[in-house]
């Protein structure tokens, strides 16, 4: 096959698709056949002129690659192609180009092809965007579902475990005669039943605000609240257990009550409440658990913090995870942690925990705030 | 100055790319941005007092859509497979990945780095797994693209390792 000449029609329109085409010849080199598309200048300023050389092992690592094949292909002659893949080049500017290069026999010729990757490379990239976050969303969802799953086993567990000692101690109530002892097996009765009744109710709440979550996300506009709204029903729902074990909580109003966060009430009100009652537990006799706010340019800070002992460091590294949930002793209320996280983080806020310098715990969660309603 | 070519392997969304952003350009962006194809970068490293050019091969994700190119493994002097700390399933994958590499290019010096380190609170491999997969000859590091925790690390010790390779 004859060198195109440049300003041959063929010249003309291989250049106008983006293409640039080599002819190998009997020394290695790979000559520029016809006229050199723009990009192709912008890449490898030097390949300009007719028959001009491309300087294969300075010019690219990848094409350097490629000429295996590419030999290979030559070799074998007939209607062999070999195609390298797309592969991204860097021009003068910092631009990123997709070429591709195709090794084809013609005319008794080895022939090189450069493509620069146009609009058909672009969707399909686009398709494959889509599909590989589909795959990604699908993962983590799946991957949710089991850690469930399995918090749902425990549940159970504790559950029949409880269920258990009800059922143990009816037993021996049934052939007991001493009153006593009946009114003392009585009682062991119905504290197992009160327990399961709670591990019950958590699971429902979960669930409910699960369930809630769902609908949110996938109905209406994006769910709001007033923040005070949330931690005066939160406060209600802690205030007799902290009246309980003697643990005053204070509550830093600073203004901040009136701002809206693009979260549901009753997950907001949840999770707080979950907080709080973390950070009584973990708040010695006769102290106290404090909650402020901090406003930040699109996010509300709110920190809760006491000066309980400080978490074990392997807890603290999973805290909101599953095996934190696990490892953490099963207390009723922090069961939900791991449900706090995926509540704060399906509506894109952040939730953490620092243990305090001055000693003592802190959970903090950051919301994103929504501009006030006129 | 000694110049060694090493790919980037893994399947896809584990941050590869991430990682030689971090490295190469100490960038870093949340945005998730599927790499179709080959980009090769270069950083020079330091290891043991002698200077070694790194040739990086990022290569396209391995899943479904995109299996990976066993030619682009020709001269590779070793490989980063990476996964993604916060997916298990990627591990796995990596694993089998990394059979079929094996079987193209044979044995060659190879780390594995878990990746997205700073998403601690959704971490799904736990160290056991990590020891056995140590117990059997595969060295890992955690690594965050995002803070750039054990990137340079894990790159300068896998440069170590394509060196002292013969």
């Amino acid at each position: 096959m004859p060198d195109l000449d440049r300003d041959s029609p063929a010249s003309t329109v291989l250049e106008a698709l983006g293409f640039a085409v080599f002819v190998h010849d009997e020394s290695g080199a790979l000559r520029l056949s016809g006229r050199p598309p723009g990009w192709l200048r912008s890449i490898w300023p030097d390949v300009n002129a007719p028959a001009a050389p491309l300087p294969i092992d300075q010019a690219s690592p990848f094409l350097e690659n490629f000429l295996v094949d590419a030999g290979e292909c030559w070799s074998a002659g007939g209607d062999n192609r070999a195609r390298s893949g797309a592969w991204i080049e860097q021009a003068a500017d910092g631009t990123e180009l997709t070429l591709e290069a195709t090794a084809l026999s013609a005319g008794g010729q080895a022939i090189l092809l450069l493509e620069r990757l146009g609009e058909v490379f672009e969707a399909k990239k686009s398709m494959l965007q889509k599909a590989r976050e589909t795959v990604i969303a699908y993962q983590r969802l799946n991957s949710e579902m089991q850690k469930k799953e399995i918090l749902l086993n425990c549940i159970s567990e504790e559950m029949n475990a409880a269920l258990a000692n009800v059922i143990t101690s009816l037993r021996l109530i049934e052939s007991e005669k001493n009153p006593a002892r009946i009114a003392q097996l009585l009682s062991l009765a119905s504290r197992a039943t009160e327990e399961q009744q709670t591990l019950i109710n958590k699971v429902l709440n979960v669930f409910a605000a699960e369930l809630e979550g769902l609908r949110g996300r996938e109905g209406t506009s994006m769910a709001e609240t007033k923040l005070g709204d949330a931690l005066r029903a939160a406060e209600e729902n802690v205030v007799p257990q902290f009246a309980e074990k003697g643990v005053r909580l204070s509550i830093a109003n600073n203004g901040l009550g009136e701002a809206r966060v693009a979260m549901d009430s009753t997950h907001l009100t949840r999770v707080l409440s979950t907080l709080l009652e973390n950070g009584l537990q973990r708040a010695p006799v006769g102290d106290e658990v404090r909650l402020n706010f901090g406003e930040e340019p699109e996010s509300i800070l709110i920190q809760i913090s006491e000066n309980g002992p400080p978490f074990r460091k392997d807890i603290c590294a999973n805290l909101f995870s599953r095996a934190g949930t696990a490892a953490i002793e099963p207390q009723a209320s922090q069961l939900p942690l791991q449900f706090c996280r995926i509540a704060i983080e399906n509506c894109q806020g952040e939730i953490g925990y620092e243990s305090r310098k001055e000693g003592g715990n802190c959970f903090w969660i950051r919301l994103p705030r929504l501009a006030a309603t006129k | 100055m000694i110049q060694k070519k090493i790919c980037l392997i893994g399947t896809s969304g584990v941050g590869k790319t991430s990682l030689v952003a971090k490295f190469v350009h100490s960038m870093f962006s949340d945005k998730y941005l599927t790499t179709v194809g080959v980009k090769i970068d270069k950083k020079t490293v330091s290891v043991d007092g002698a200077e070694v050019m790194l040739m990086i091969w990022d290569l396209a994700g391995d899943d479904d859509y995109q299996r990976l190119q066993t030619s682009y493994l020709r001269g590779t002097s070793g490989y980063l497979l990476v996964a993604d700390g916060t997916r298990q399933i990627t591990l796995d994958q990596a694993i089998e990945i990394q059979g079929r590499v094996v079987e193209a290019a044979g044995p060659l010096p190879f780390l594995l780095a878990l990746n997205k380190a700073d998403l601690v609170s959704q971490w799904e491999i736990d160290d056991a797994r990590t020891d056995d997969l140590a117990a059997r000859g595969c060295k890992s590091f955690k690594t965050s693209a995002k803070d750039g925790a054990g990137v340079e690390e894990a790159f300068v010790e896998l440069g170590r390792m394509v060196t002292q390779s013969k």
